[in-house]
């Protein structure tokens, strides 16, 4: 196992090396006004200046190694638009935590909603009527069709501005890190997608598992329903669900664009649209390559935790596969 | 208790098939004569061969699976009339252009009208009637959704099976896609948006530069599972060209999840275009979009007589991704083999 | 409750007793009294205690450097909290800020200012830390000119402080030498080369050296600063009140570095506030400054603004909730907020300025895809007949009302130079032949009509072909840009027929649109805009002058138009030669403004996009300059408890029209 963590970390390194040069090629092309305020009024010795101080009249080659020179000594550099002269790593240093606490807030509200939720809808196909999976099955269809955009804003407004969120709950319009009440809103709009994609996705490992003829034998055999669900049929549903989870729990620090800009929540949500935006290369960088690292790590720490989980499931085998 | 309930299920579907068997032979001696009933049958191999399943055909039980969902079948009635109606609303009588600037009698344009008589949706903010660029709006968005999910299954699908099936070209495809799959899409979206004129095409082509990368994995996946099975291994120790295994043997398998997925990209494309707009590097409001549309809608949300223009749109594109998504996810299930025998 | 609303129905009544006596001649007494009272400085109470102004704010800044930015959205917040030389009251009045007195020698080329004594730079807890001197305008002036310093308000200097240009063309070469390589030019002599961004290697100009002492910033003692101009400049006073002529404490500068301005911590305040919280894309809280030398004039304790990358969408609803002080109200929410009875009360435009103006061009160089006949285009622009009809077709109304619903009419702008803008004995909009535009309008459709007739005939002699395809752009990131282009395009060929032009609308693209669409002239017929550098009309003629990006007129092929220009530049150059008599130079600038516009070269629209809001502070107390950074200061501002109605800032706005400098 050792082995194949190693292997598959060095993949990652060259995966990521071939990741950086290209984003380093393609933010060389954007239009070189992005780097100036006021374009309009310079003249053309200031622009060549401002260029050459920002190090973007060098060959490429030699600006790629420069970067790669501040990377290996773990220099994130310097953003050069989005906050003038201030770290990168100061910028996100501030932002991070905030986008983790509320992220994790919500997985955990998912979690605890949308996997009971998918277990109750599995089950209710096996009712009559089947009223829990087609009322689970309205509420995701609803969350699915409803661009996020939307609704986002709708759960803002009646939150804050209705008479049952303002005068009764006293739910405040915009975050605010020392009010514990600000934190509803927010979290409950960050999670309300995740729960019907949870529920989605379990009810559907679910009934899949529920079809197969260890199971149709244990009900043959007359075991109980309850303990057939939790024992066998939620446990090997889970399983795929598992490879998913440190993935999300990472994510969580990227933070989520709609919600942040709706509440004024200061994370990561909107960093790297206005970084690319504004052409902060620098940021765009940084930002890029903690996505990579996040989602090769994600990735990683889901197949060992499968493994963990489904002793079924050997590395040795899946080499290669991924 | 359950147990009881289901072995009585049990024996109640049991004792079914065999009273139709029996009625089935009841009825086939009651039309033999005595002196056929006791001669021998003769060996016939045509009949023999006959299965079980006689006169099964893998569309026709797949449509009559389909048509047993009630709601998929209701929703397949509202798409259709969506799709007719967004087609052929312009050539209805008394529609207006949804460009066109409707004045008062001062030369100063009816902005922002409620819905009435006259603008069925209302006005927007310039006075254009919404109801002409709603319906507008939506076939720019279909055909932005129709033209995604096309490039997505040509491509996902040529690019999957290889990737799949070819064990040398793995390596290659997986970093390919790693890195692909790293470069966000935004810094793509904009640069392109950059490079070519904001419009349809460019559009369309942003949202499929990356669009076909899942489709691609998944069809691996699907093609891994399913490529080293017995009969595929049997076709391939006979000699059957690559090709023709993929062809034959690996795609009909796949087909009725390539379509759900297609049924799937449609709506994501159109709410792809929905988040590019809200970056603000979407189309201009000269074409109308439901992506535009929507964003306009949305910053009008703080005034509670102006919703409707965020209303309107928003149900538009709901019922549309609805459709798709209950039909798409119905057809699977009845594409499926395993749901054809009851 | 109640008494706000009775103080609102006096207000009223005030006001519109105001609105009359300020349409009547005579005055009786009483009206005279009314309209004192009307003033809403005196009859709403201001909020006294904890005067707290709350914004949301969506666009965040990159640096608070003020020596270094020409960004609107920074320079504003560096007005609250660094003053200048001079200030100007609400009505545009220059008054003594940190130069008590000033004086000029006989041309105008040696400005001697008298700094006060007794003004500290603060740090932001409000700590002293050094006396505000005339050294501290030196530093700023010797940082703004170093090319190192990459300043992008340089341009206010560069041409006007003697030795400002020298010494930032040396620093440039300093710094350009370590990249260029050895080489030799056409003429085998030895040359340095560098790689300009196209790739291409450039001969990099040898630059004779200059000192820093060259600049024409001098501090001849602590409190007297002397500026020496490369040329003679009357109106040089209004220059000094943005950028560069701020003061920055040289020491201070010297210790951040490169940290000056990039947090509340690298800044040293002399301003009439501190800026005591700085946290980007979150919060920024400036406090008063208590140790301000006109600590009196400073009405409110501070001002609290919170990031929000939404704010368009929803601080109307939470100015409603009472969360905020201030909401901007889109041109989209207008109408609807006017009719609701809740907020109809509240909104109020912002007050005008004249320091911004646009115009449609028409571009004499088409540089488009030949799907878009540029050689048509060409023709038919430098056609007089043709470009009159577009003209006299331009309906600018409909296209003023989708930005102003409520009141278009005041956005208009007759004139390449905003009226109100600046003036010797009357209004320069009113010198010579402008008078006849100000007052008149460009609309006319039978004249429209008559010339397509004219323009039709001689084109199609030229073998120009119908209808002319005219491509207009916009950038999409301006709100209602799109929405004018739209109702521009039905106006005008509503007008002159379809068959006669055809108006293309096209997107331009989000980022880089001026060098993607303007400087690259990739359109036909366009909205372009200029602000005013300094009070004065030659600003105005810079956009039309042979090296400017705008409209390409110098670059047009045409024998004709090529005279016609030719006439214009001399009219300009021999308006700025006249130095030393405003009204000649203004009735000579005049001149050859009406000589563009008589020849139809541009077409006026509009001033500076003026929007609605609700606030909590009345526009009319503010400082008042259509240039430099006055216009942004809190200073002078009082906090009400409720905002004003559209009667009432009308009423207001008639009362600050009648006293405004002229």
């Amino acid at each position: 196992m050792a082995k194949y963590i190693v292997k598959r970390v060095l993949r990652s390194l060259i995966t990521m090396f071939i990741i950086i040069t290209i984003l380093f090629a393609l933010l060389r092309l954007m239009p070189i006004e992005g780097y100036f305020e006021n374009f309009d009024k310079m003249s053309e010795t200031q622009i060549q200046v401002k260029l050459t101080s920002l190090g973007l009249m060098d060959p490429l080659p030699k600006q790629l190694l420069r970067f790669y020179n501040q990377l290996l000594h773990g220099d994130l550099g310097v953003s050069n638009v989005y906050r003038r002269g201030v770290a990168i790593t100061e910028i996100i240093g501030e932002k991070i935590p905030v986008s983790i606490k509320l992220g994790l807030m919500s997985l955990c509200i998912s979690l605890a909603v949308g996997l009971p939720l998918g277990i109750l809808m599995a089950r209710s196909t096996r009712t009559k009527y089947k009223i829990g999976d087609r009322l689970g099955t309205v509420f995701i269809v609803i969350i699915q069709a409803v661009p996020s955009a939307v609704y986002h804003i709708l759960i803002q407004f009646a939150g804050s501005q209705t008479y049952v969120g303002k005068e009764i709950f006293g739910l405040p319009m915009l975050f605010d890190e020392s009010n514990p009440k600000s934190y509803i809103l927010p979290v409950l709009s960050l999670s309300i997608g995740s729960i019907a994609y949870y529920a989605m996705w379990l009810r559907r490992y679910m009934v899949d598992e529920s079809n197969k003829d260890y199971i149709r034998l244990a009900r043959a055999k007359g075991v109980p329903g309850g303990a057939i669900s939790r024992r066998h049929v939620f446990r090997n549903a889970f399983v795929p669900m598992v490879q998913y989870i440190p993935n999300s729990i990472l994510f969580t620090l990227m933070g989520s664009l709609y919600v942040e800009s709706l509440y004024s929540i200061p994370g990561m949500g909107g960093l790297l649209v206005t970084a690319i935006k504004r052409q902060d290369n620098t940021l765009v960088q940084a930002l890029v390559l903690i996505y990579a690292v996040i989602s090769i790590l994600g990735l990683l720490f889901g197949d060992i935790l499968m493994g963990i989980v489904d002793p079924r499931i050997s590395f040795a085998k899946k080499e290669g596969s991924r | 208790m359950k147990r009881l309930r289901f072995r009585s299920m049990r024996n109640e579907m049991t004792d079914q098939l065999g009273d139709k068997l029996n009625a089935q032979l009841a009825d086939q001696m009651d039309a033999m004569s005595d002196e056929e009933k006791f001669s021998f049958a003769e060996f016939n191999a045509a009949e023999a061969e006959r299965g079980g399943y006689s006169g099964y055909s893998y569309w026709g039980s797949t449509f009559r699976a389909f048509r047993q969902n009630k709601v998929a079948m209701f929703f397949l009635v509202v798409m259709v009339v969506l799709l007719a109606f967004t087609f052929i609303q312009p050539y209805l009588p008394n529609q207006k252009d949804p460009l066109l600037i409707h004045n008062d009698e001062w030369g100063l344009p009816l902005n922002n009208v409620p819905p009435c008589e006259e603008f069925w949706f209302g006005t927007n903010a310039i006075g254009q009637d919404l109801w002409a660029r709603i319906w507008s709006g939506t076939r720019t968005s279909l055909f932005i959704g129709f033209a995604v999910a096309l490039v997505e299954a040509v491509v996902g699908i040529l690019v999957g099976v290889l990737w799949g099936y070819v064990r040398k070209l793995d390596f290659f495809f997986t970093e390919l896609y790693n890195v692909l799959d790293n470069i966000p899409q935004t810094l793509l979206l904009i640069l392109i948006s950059y490079v070519m004129k904001p419009g349809v095409d460019t559009i369309i082509f942003a949202l499929s530069l990356t669009g076909w990368l899942g489709m691609a994995r998944f069809i691996r996946n699907q093609i891994i599972i399913i490529r080293d099975r017995d009969y595929n291994l049997a076709s391939r120790c006979l000699g059957v060209s690559t090709g023709r295994i993929i062809v034959k043997n690996l795609l009909p398998y796949l087909v009725s999840v390539i379509t759900m997925r297609m049924a799937l990209a449609i709506p994501s494309a159109i709410g792809n275009e929905v988040f590019v707009t809200y970056i603000g590097i979407g189309l201009p409001l000269d074409t109308p979009s439901l992506g535009n549309l929507i964003q306009t809608g949305r910053s009008l949300m703080t005034v509670a007589s102006l919703r409707y223009q965020l209303f309107f749109p928003v149900v538009v594109l709901a019922l549309i991704t609805i459709s798709f998504y209950i039909i798409g996810n119905a057809f699977a299930d009845a594409a499926d083999p395993k749901n054809h025998v009851r | 409750m109640k008494a706000t609303k009775r103080l609102l129905a006096l207000l009223l009544a005030a006001a519109m007793t105001l609105a009359m006596a300020a349409c009547g001649g005579s005055e009786t007494p009483d009206q005279t009294e009314a309209s004192t009272a009307a003033a809403p400085t005196e009859t709403a109470a201001p909020v006294t205690e904890n005067a707290v102004f709350r914004t949301l704010y969506a666009s965040e800044v990159t640096t608070l450097n003020y020596l270094t930015t020409g960004n609107a959205n920074e320079f504003g917040i560096a007005a609250n909290l660094v003053d200048c030389l001079v200030e100007y009251d609400s009505y545009g009045n220059v008054e003594p800020a940190l130069a008590e007195s000033w004086e000029q020698n006989e041309d105008a080329t040696v400005w001697t200012f008298k700094i006060r004594q007794g003004v500290n730079w603060v740090d932001k807890d409000g700590n002293v830390v050094a006396p505000v001197t005339a050294h501290d305008w030196v530093s700023a002036a010797h940082y703004a000119c170093d090319a190192n310093n990459d300043s992008g308000v340089f341009y206010t200097m560069s041409g006007v402080i003697a030795g400002a240009d020298a010494y930032y063309d040396w620093t440039a070469y300093q710094l350009a030498l370590p990249t260029a390589k050895d080489g030799t030019d056409e003429d085998g002599n030895p040359v340095k080369l560098i790689t300009g961004e196209d790739g291409e290697e450039q001969v990099l100009e040898e630059v004779p050296e200059a000192s820093v002492e060259d600049i024409g910033v001098k501090a001849l003692d602590d409190y007297t600063l002397e500026f020496t101009l490369e040329s003679s400049r009357p109106y040089f006073i209004s220059m000094v009140s943005f950028g560069p002529y701020m003061p920055v404490y040289g020491p201070f500068l010297e210790e951040c570095g490169d940290k000056f301005g990039t947090s509340n911590e690298y800044l040293l305040y002399c301003g009439a506030f501190v800026l005591s919280t700085f946290e980007p894309q979150q919060r920024r809280v400036m406090t008063k400054n208590q140790s301000y030398w006109e600590k009196e004039q400073v009405f409110l304790d501070a001002i609290e603004s919170t990031y929000n990358a939404e704010a368009s969408s929803i601080s109307v609803t939470m100015y409603q909730s009472g969360e905020v002080d201030y909401a901007d109200v889109s041109s989209d929410l207008l109408s609807a907020m006017m009719e609701d009875p809740a907020t109809k009360d509240l909104i109020h435009p912002t007050r005008s300025d004249t320091s911004y103006a646009y115009w449609y061009l028409f571009n004499f160089d088409a540089n488009f895809d030949e799907e878009y006949e540029p050689e048509n285009w060409e023709l038919a622009v430098n056609n007089e007949n043709f470009r009159k009809s577009i003209v006299h077709a331009f309906n600018r109304m409909p296209a003023l009302a989708a930005n102003d619903r409520i009141d278009p009419e005041s956005m208009k702008n007759n004139t390449i130079t905003p009226a109100a803008f600046a003036s010797a004995s009357k209004d320069y909009a009113y010198y010579d032949g402008l008078a006849a535009y100000t007052d008149g309008d460009n609309f006319d459709q039978e004249l429209a009509l008559e010339y397509k007739a004219k323009a039709m005939e001689e084109l199609t002699a030229e073998g120009a072909t119908f209808p002319v395809k005219m491509l207009m752009c916009y950038n999409p990131t301006t709100s209602n840009w799109a929405n004018e282009c739209q109702v521009v395009e039905q106006t005008i060929e509503g007008i002159l027929g379809a068959d006669y032009v055809d108006i293309i609308i096209q997107a331009g693209p989000e980022t880089g649109f001026l060098s993607a669409v303007r400087r690259t002239g990739n359109y036909a017929f366009m909205k372009c805009n200029w602000g005013a550098d300094y009070a004065d009309p030659e600003t105005w003629a810079e956009p039309f002058s042979a090296d400017s990006s705008y409209s390409f007129i110098f670059a047009s092929e045409d024998p004709e138009t090529q005279a016609l220009y030719a006439e214009y530049l001399q009219l300009v150059a021999d308006a700025k030669a006249i130095t030393n008599d405003m009204d000649a130079r203004y009735e000579a600038f005049a001149t050859a403004e009406a000589f563009l516009l008589d020849h139809a070269f541009a077409i006026p629209f509009s001033i500076s996009n003026r929007s609605y809001q609700m606030s909590d502070l009345n526009v009319f107390e503010g400082q008042y300059a259509s240039f430099g950074v006055a216009s942004f200061r809190y200073k002078d501002q009082h906090l009400y408890d409720t905002s004003m109605s559209l009667e009432q800032y009308q009423a207001a706005y008639a009362d600050w029209l009648a006293n405004l400098a002229g």
